[in-house]
C-alpha cells in the first residue's frame, strides 16, 4: 500500500462550538491507483487531504486521532522538517483555484525551478531546462518563451497546466487533486482531465481526486468514496457505485442530477432538507434526518462502514436497492 | 427570421390550434450589441480598443416559455441579461417587451417595465442585503411599486414564503441565518413579489450543491407551471439548461451560434462548437463514459477584445476552411439555425 489512512479525526474550535469536520475515516491507496472522494461542500473532503499533508493550522484545528502511513512513515506525527521533504516531492497537490495558488510576483520559471532546486538539489540551469520540458509535456505552446511570463499572462486553463507541471516536476508517488477543474469551463475541463489521466498513465502516479462532480468521477476514477458530514458513507468501484448505489445518500445524489443522457424535463428527485450543522451532528446515522429509507434503528445507532455485499463497503442498515425496487413496484 | 421560430405546441404551455397565428413574443431582442471601450498602456503609447461582450444577439421569448442561454465564461450571456434590463446600456440593437421598445429608456421611464421583468442572481450571498430581514427583502419591490397597504404586503410576503418553500416563521430572520439554497429561495420570492411575466435567471443554481440545486430547479419549474412565467435561463451547465429549457441558444464570444428546441439541440447539434461543448460534459455513468468519443477542443476561448472578420470560432474549429475567416457566418439553416458555413453548405460532408 502506498497510503493507508486510519480513523482520521479532525476538529476545529469555532465561535459556534466544536466542528467535527472529519469524523473517523479510513482508506487506502495502491501505487498508480485513482481514488475519488465525492461529497458536497462542507463534507470534509478537502480537510481530509490537508490533514494528510500537515496543512491544518493548529489551533483552531486539531487532529484528534488517526494515522496516515505513507511508505511506512506516519505523516501525522512526522516532524515538520521531514514532512517538507515529502511535500511537493513524493506527494504533490493541485488546488481548485489556479489563480491564487501561483505567486503573482514571480515568473513561471522562478516558481517551477524552486521545486527541483529544493528537492533534487539541482542548479538553476538544469532546473530551468526541466521546467521547460515539463511545460511542453503539459501542452503549453512556446514553452521556452512562456516560462519567463508571469501568471497573469496565462488563462485559467493554462495556469492549471502550470500547476500540474509543477506538481509533477519531482515525479511524485501521489498526486492530490482538490477540485482541479471546478473553476474551469467544460471544454477546458475536458483538456485538463485528459492531461491528468495521460500523465498518470505515463508516470504511474497514484491520484486522489476530490470533487463534487459525479460526472468527473465517472470519467476519471476507478474507486470512489462518498463522503457526507465528515464520514465516508459508501466505498465502491466506480461501475458498481453508479449502477447500484447502496447508500441512500449516494442514491439521492444520483437522482438529483439532470443528465444529458436521459429524457428531458422529468421531475428531479432531490434529497430533502439541508446538510447537517457540523457543530450539532445528529445522533445515530448522520444522514437519517434526510433519509427516505429511515427505520427506527437509524437515529439510535451509528451504522459502521463495513463490507456487506459483493466487496462493497457502505454505512447503512437498510437494503436500499431492494427498497427502491419495492417502491417502484408499488407505484407503477 | 429563423431564429424566431415559436416553441412547438408540445413545449408551449398554451395549446395552439392548427393554423392559429403564433402568439406575440413577450420579449424580443434584436441585434443587441454591448461594447465596452477600454484603453490601456501608458499615455504616450495608449492602446485603445473595444471589448465586444455582446455582438449582435437576437432572440424571442414567448409567454410561459423557458429560453436557455449556455456558453462558457466571457461569452456574454450575463451581459445580455443586464442589457435587457437596461442595467448596462446597449451599444446597438433593440429590446421589445410586449411590442414596446424598452432599450434606451431612462430609469424613470424604465420603472413600469421592471415590474414585468425581474431577475434572480447567481450568488445568493451577495444579492441579499445582510442588514434587512427576509420580510423586508421580499416586500421591498412591492413598496417600490406602491402595491397594497403595509398589511397587504405582510400577508403577501407570508404567501410568497410559503410558495417558495420557506417557513413563514422565519419572516424576521436575516440572510446569514439561511443556507445557500434557502437564500436562493428568498431571491426567488423577491422576484415574484411584483408578479412579473418574465424572470431573467442568471446562473441561479451554479453556486449550490447538487442535492440543493435539484430542489431549486424543481421549484422554478413548478412556479412556471403555476404562474405561467417565462424564463431566460442563463447557465454554463449544459445538463441543467437542457433539463429546464424549452429552447436553447448556444453563445460563443458575444454571439448566438446555434438556436433550437432543447431536445433537438442536444440530439442533433449542428454547430461544431455545440458538438464539442456537448461532448466535453462528463456523464455520470462510467460505462457510457468509456465508450464516448470525446472531442477535445484545442486552445482557450479567445479574448473578446479582438475583432474577427470571420467566424470567431474558426481558430479552434476542427472544420475551419478559408471562407470561415473572411466574413461572419449568419445564423440560418434547417432544421434549426446555426451560424456555420460548413454546417449550412449542402455540398459539405459534415452537414447533418
Amino acid at each position: 500500500m502506498l497510503l493507508e489512512v486510519e480513523d482520521l479525526r479532525v476538529s476545529f474550535q469555532t465561535d459556534h462550538g466544536l466542528v467535527r469536520a472529519v469524523d473517523g475515516i479510513s482508506f487506502s491507496l495502491d501505487r498508480g491507483e485513482t481514488l475519488g472522494i465525492v461529497g458536497e461542500s462542507g463534507s470534509g473532503k478537502s480537510v481530509t487531504n490537508l490533514a494528510i499533508l500537515g496543512l491544518i493550522p493548529q489551533p483552531p484545528g486539531r487532529i484528534e486521532s488517526g494515522r496516515a502511513n505513507f511508505r511506512g512513515q506516519n505523516l501525522l506525527t512526522l516532524p515538520r522538517r521531514e514532512l517538507q521533504k515529502i511535500r511537493g516531492n513524493r506527494i504533490a497537490m493541485i488546488f481548485q483555484d489556479p489563480m491564487t495558488s501561483l505567486n503573482p510576483f514571480l515568473t513561471i520559471a522562478q516558481q517551477l525551478t524552486e521545486v527541483t532546486m529544493l528537492h533534487r538539489g539541482w542548479k538553476y540551469k538544469q532546473a530551468l531546462d526541466h521546467a521547460v520540458e515539463m511545460l511542453e509535456r503539459v501542452g503549453i505552446p512556446a514553452a521556452s518563451r512562456r516560462v519567463n511570463d508571469y501568471p497573469y499572462q496565462f488563462s485559467g486553463g493554462m495556469r492549471q497546466r502550470v500547476m500540474i507541471a509543477m506538481a509533477l516536476s519531482c515525479q511524485p508517488d501521489l498526486l492530490i487533486a482538490d477540485e482541479p477543474t471546478t473553476a474551469l469551463d467544460v471544454t477546458i475541463q475536458a483538456q485538463i482531465l485528459e492531461l491528468i489521466q495521460q500523465l498518470q498513465k505515463e508516470e504511474g502516479t497514484a491520484v486522489i481526486l476530490i470533487t463534487h462532480d459525479l460526472g468527473v468521477v465517472a470519467n476519471v476514477c476507478r474507486r470512489v468514496n462518498v463522503m457526507y458530514a465528515g464520514r465516508f458513507v459508501e466505498e465502491a468501484d466506480v461501475d458498481a457505485l453508479f449502477a447500484q448505489p447502496r447508500h441512500p445518500y449516494t442514491l439521492g445524489l444520483l437522482n438529483s442530477l439532470p443528465r444529458l443522457d436521459e429524457q428531458r424535463g422529468a421531475r428531479l428527485d432531490p434529497i430533502a432538507g439541508q446538510p447537517p450543522d457540523l457543530t450539532n451532528i445528529p445522533p445515530g446515522c448522520v444522514f437519517h434526518p434526510r433519509c427516505p429509507f429511515r427505520i427506527d434503528r437509524c437515529p439510535q445507532e451509528v451504522p459502521a462502514l463495513t463490507e456487506r455485499i459483493d466487496h462493497r463497503r457502505y454505512a447503512c442498515f437498510v437494503d436500499v436497492q431492494h427498497q427502491a425496487r419495492v417502491a417502484v413496484k408499488e407505484n407503477g | 427570421m429563423n431564429a424566431a421560430s415559436p416553441p412547438s405546441a408540445e413545449v408551449s404551455h398554451r395549446p395552439q390550434a392548427a393554423g392559429e397565428r403564433p402568439p406575440q413574443p413577450l420579449l424580443k431582442v434584436e441585434n443587441l450589441k454591448v461594447h465596452f471601450p477600454f484603453a490601456r498602456g501608458p499615455i504616450w503609447n495608449r492602446h485603445r480598443g473595444v471589448v465586444r461582450a455582446v455582438d449582435g444577439v437576437s432572440f424571442e421569448v414567448f409567454p410561459g416559455e423557458t429560453l436557455g442561454l449556455v456558453g462558457e465564461s466571457g461569452c456574454g450571456k450575463s451581459t445580455t441579461a443586464r442589457a435587457i434590463l437596461n442595467l448596462v446600456h446597449p451599444t446597438a440593437g433593440h429590446v421589445y417587451l410586449n411590442g414596446q421598445r424598452i432599450d434606451g429608456l431612462n430609469d424613470q421611464a424604465m420603472l413600469p417595465y421592471r415590474r414585468q421583468i425581474q431577475m434572480i442572481f447567481q450568488d445568493p450571498f451577495a444579492s441579499l442585503n445582510p442588514r434587512m430581514t427576509v420580510g423586508a427583502i421580499i416586500s421591498e419591490p412591492m413598496k417600490i411599486f406602491n402595491l397594497g397597504t403595509e398589511h397587504d404586503r405582510r400577508l403577501e410576503v407570508l404567501r410568497l414564503m410559503e410558495l417558495v418553500g420557506l417557513n413563514p416563521r422565519f419572516l424576521n430572520r436575516y440572510p446569514h441565518e439561511f443556507s445557500g439554497g434557502q437564500r436562493q429561495r428568498i431571491g426567488i420570492a423577491r422576484a415574484l413579489a411584483v408578479q412579473p411575466k418574465l424572470i431573467l435567471c442568471d446562473e441561479p443554481v451554479s453556486a449550490l450543491d447538487v442535492s440543493i440545486q435539484a430542489q431549486v430547479i424543481n421549484l422554478l419549474m413548478e412556479l412556471q407551471q403555476r404562474l405561467g412565467l417565462a424564463y431566460v435561463f442563463i447557465a454554463h451547465d449544459l445538463s441543467v439548461v437542457r433539463h429546464i429549457s424549452h429552447r436553447v441558444g448556444v453563445m460563443y464570444l458575444g454571439r448566438i451560434v446555434e438556436l433550437a428546441t432543447a431536445d433537438e439541440l442536444y440530439a442533433r447539434p449542428r454547430h461544431p462548437y455545440t458538438q464539442a461543448l456537448l461532448s466535453a460534459v462528463p456523464i455520470p455513468d462510467p460505462a457510457k463514459e468509456r465508450k464516448r468519443q470525446r472531442q477535445v477542443l484545442r486552445g482557450d476561448v479567445p479574448s473578446p477584445d479582438r475583432e474577427y472578420p470571420g467566424c470567431s470560432f474558426a481558430d479552434r474549429c476542427p472544420w475551419a476552411e478559408p471562407r470561415c475567416t473572411q466574413s461572419p457566418p449568419p445564423l440560418e439553416g434547417q432544421p434549426h439555425p446555426a451560424a456555420c458555413f460548413v454546417a449550412n453548405d449542402p455540398r459539405s460532408p459534415r452537414r447533418q
